[in-house]
């Protein structure tokens, strides 16, 4: 019995140390193998299999670009879709060592941390495609700690507000708001005459946090997030509260639809297409529902978009998982170097094909934009280069605040409970990524 | 001979295992060799060390630690995980929502289990066919349950549609959007899907109850509530055990059919325990997210004792 005990223990404590030890931890090589060299776009990779991951919503962004990169160089690339939610399904693989060449990934500081890009992903400084992009884009995102690990695919996603032209038209509103009062002028007067001024989709939450954002503009360009992120300015000081406040007396005024608290993404595109309501505050992955139910004729004849920010109409930029690609250090050199290939043929001679496949907006001054992308893509692509950073672009870590707000507008929560809720969490994350000032 | 027949008659009749033959001659005071050789249970008992043992002790070391997505180190850090945890009030408050819900999914499932074992006991070819149809959910996915009922629960969904057309207004509730009774519909959703399982178990438990004693009871003229209520129940002990027991504790480990139709909402009212450790998980505090599994591996422990404690002495009225 004794010594069956003993057994046991030695079997405990070997199992106590070896769980110390992170798994993701083996191949952090400091990559100043290849780091800097980047192959020929066509160079020939015979025999090189690559991986790519993707969420449900992306799996079919790089698909031109995938086969004329196989028939160009036969290598092979193939697409894992990871499902929903990705970032979860991403970061658990890459914690217990399961990496692939090349992601979708946020290109946004607090999600290259939440991959701990140091270790696991590779450096795309002094990569040829850099000086293509337009000098407004080129260091919008992507970047960590002054290195550059994300490249951007497609123009950053950027909250703002999406309206029907024929709803406006219908309630007299013939120029844009230049600002948010004035986007409250224009609601009031939707709502005088019997119409619903905004559709908030608080059955599904995730939007619900662009209300306090957007308000936030303006003081983030005044450096609201490096405070925040300091541990100087906390989410219940008056700057971030008071847009809480603001989006709750908002709802409790009238100005949102009836089935606030039960209304789906889906419900939303709907309603802003038939005019049910006649805005919407969100950012691109909306369009693109929109788009998967109408055509890009009907959507530029009914649908608009304009940023709106307290003093002007800035945007409030906010790049998400479709927009960027990274490349991860696998510990394979050739493939890795395959992997920084595959980029350069992306955003190089592949590009304008990849456009007219995706049929989305340039972010190279030499290459110009396909005529047919919609209207309103057009003009959020353009709201880019004088947009201010997002609490997820500029934040050193993501907590939940839109559940808190969803909350919020159930009634389960006041303004100030939401704040504080956040900045907990905010703390608690910040505090695992080891920021200075929240130890 | 006769005697050792007989004991096992007995035995049986009451549910307990026939006893081995090595067991009863322990019993008559001889020594006896074990069935069989030890080294038998070596590749069962590495399935469960890999597969079981293993996460557990894991479980017990990332909790004492800072692990995260952030950073490739890991350190120990003492108590400062629990000290968080039970000091943010959300914990506490889930755990809160994940015993209502488990009480809720034992008295439910246990009361529709019941019902449908003594209204299908009879042995006809249509209650068989019932049996069947009832059992169906039970081995359907959660997660499907859980997409289906989300659909059928919409406020514009199929149930409103029969509601309304009954009523003869347009019935509209929010099914799923009900920060009081939400709960309870998922409870109900969830005993709806395991029911069958606990029908089969109640039916076992009616099947063996002894003839003698009923025949003997309608000798008495008891009626059938009588019958039911002071002869059939009690002997329906070991069979409610297993099922009280493994509805209330199964659970409290529940994910799957309110992640689907709620997700948690609306305002956090159904968010049980695990879809808060899935949430944490997600935004990559792994080490967070261990100690609150642990928290509820520790209560469901807690609560095992003295439920089954309980039970079991009720069969001892046998």
């Amino acid at each position: 019995m004794r010594k069956r005990l003993g057994a046991t223990a030695a079997v405990v404590a070997s199992l106590v140390l070896a769980a110390c030890s992170n798994p993701s931890s083996g191949s952090g090589d400091s990559g100043k193998g290849g780091s800097s060299s980047w192959p020929k776009e066509t160079a020939k990779l015979n025999g090189t299999t690559l991986t790519i991951w993707a969420a449900q919503n992306s799996n079919t962004v790089a698909k031109k670009v995938i086969s004329d990169f196989e028939s160009a160089t036969g290598a092979k690339v193939h697409v894992v879709t990871i499902p929903d939610p990705y970032e979860q399904g991403v970061q658990t693989k890459v914690a217990s060592g399961d990496k692939p060449d090349l992601a979708f990934w946020q290109p946004t500081a607090s999600e290259l941390t939440s991959l701990n890009a140091t270790t696991n992903l590779q450096t795309l400084d002094g990569a040829p495609w850099i000086s293509k992009f337009s000098p407004a884009l080129r260091n919008i995102t992507g970047l960590l700690h002054g290195k550059r690990y994300a490249a951007l695919i497609s123009s950053p996603a950027v909250e703002g507000v999406y309206y029907n032209k024929q709803v406006f038209a219908k309630y007299g509103i013939t120029s844009l708001p230049k600002n948010f009062d004035e986007l409250l002028t224009d609601a009031r007067q939707i709502k005088a005459k019997g119409g619903t001024p905004f559709y908030e989709m608080g059955g599904d939450k995730w939007a619900t946090q662009w209300w306090v954002q957007v308000q936030l503009a303006d003081a983030a360009k005044q450096g609201l997030w490096d405070r925040v992120n300091a541990n100087k300015e906390t989410f219940g000081d008056p700057t971030i509260l008071n847009a809480i406040k603001k989006y709750k007396a908002l709802v409790d005024e009238g100005l949102f639809n009836k089935n606030i608290t039960s209304a789906t993404f889906v419900d939303q595109g709907k309603a802003l297409l038939a005019g049910d309501a006649a805005m919407v505050m969100q950012v691109n992955s909306f369009f693109g529902e929109l788009q998967a139910s109408a055509s890009t004729a009907e959507l530029n004849q009914k649908i608009g978009f304009f940023p709106i920010s307290p003093s002007g109409n800035v945007g409030t930029f906010i790049p998400d998982q479709s927009n960027a690609v990274v490349a991860f250090k696998t510990g394979d050199g050739k493939r890795e170097s395959a992997a920084r290939q595959l980029l350069s043929f992306w955003l190089g001679s592949e590009y304008p094909k990849y456009l007219a496949a995706q049929n989305t907006v340039s972010l190279e001054t030499a290459v110009p934009s396909p005529a047919t992308v919609p209207d309103a893509l057009k003009s959020v692509a353009a709201s880019v280069p004088t947009s201010v950073g997002s609490m997820q672009a500029l934040a050193v870590a993501n907590p939940d605040l839109y559940l808190n707000l969803a909350n919020m507008l159930a009634g389960t929560m006041s303004p100030e409970k939401v704040a504080s809720t956040t900045q907990a969490q905010f703390a608690q994350l910040a505090k695992a990524i080891g920021a200075p000032g929240y130890k | 001979m006769t005697l050792t027949a007989s004991t096992d008659a007995a035995a049986l009749a009451s549910g307990a295992p026939p006893t081995p033959p090595g067991r009863r001659a322990a019993a008559r005071g001889r020594r006896v060799r074990p069935g069989q050789p030890w080294w038998f249970l070596l590749p069962a008992l590495a399935v469960l060390t890999t597969f079981f043992l293993v996460p557990t002790i894991y479980n017990l070391v990332y909790a004492f630690t800072d692990w995260s997505s952030f950073k490739t180190a890991i350190n120990p850090v003492g108590f400062d995980n629990f000290h968080s945890l039970l000091s943010s009030g959300v914990l506490l408050a889930d755990l809160r929502t994940t015993v209502i819900y488990a009480l809720l999914v034992a008295l439910f499932q246990n009361v529709f289990g019941l019902l449908l074992a003594l209204l299908l006991e009879a042995d006809t070819s249509l209650n068989r066919f019932a049996r069947v149809m009832f059992f169906v959910p039970v081995i359907m996915s959660a997660l499907a349950v859980g997409y289906v009922f989300q659909a059928l629960l919409k406020p514009t969904g199929v149930v409103n549609s029969i509601l309304g057309a009954l009523a003869g207004h347009p019935v509209r509730y929010a099914w799923l959007a009900d920060t009081r009774w939400t709960l309870l519909y998922v409870a109900l959703i969830h005993a709806w899907k395991w029911m069958g399982l606990a029908m089969l178990i109640y039916l076992a438990g009616l099947k063996t109850i002894d003839q003698d004693a009923l025949e003997a009871a309608r000798i008495d003229g008891a009626t059938t509530w009588q019958t039911f209520w002071q002869i059939r129940f009690p002997l329906l002990a070991p069979a409610m055990t297993f099922n009280v027991a493994t509805a209330l504790l199964g659970s409290m480990n529940s994910f799957d059919i309110v992640q689907a139709t709620t997700g948690g909402g609306p305002a956090q009212t159904t968010e049980i325990l695990n879809i808060f450790i899935y949430r944490t998980f997600g935004q990559g505090l792994f080490a967070q997210a261990t100690t609150m599994s642990l928290v509820l591996l520790v209560v469901i422990a807690v609560m095992a004792f003295p439920t089954i404690w309980l039970l079991r002495r009720r069969e001892q009225v046998l």
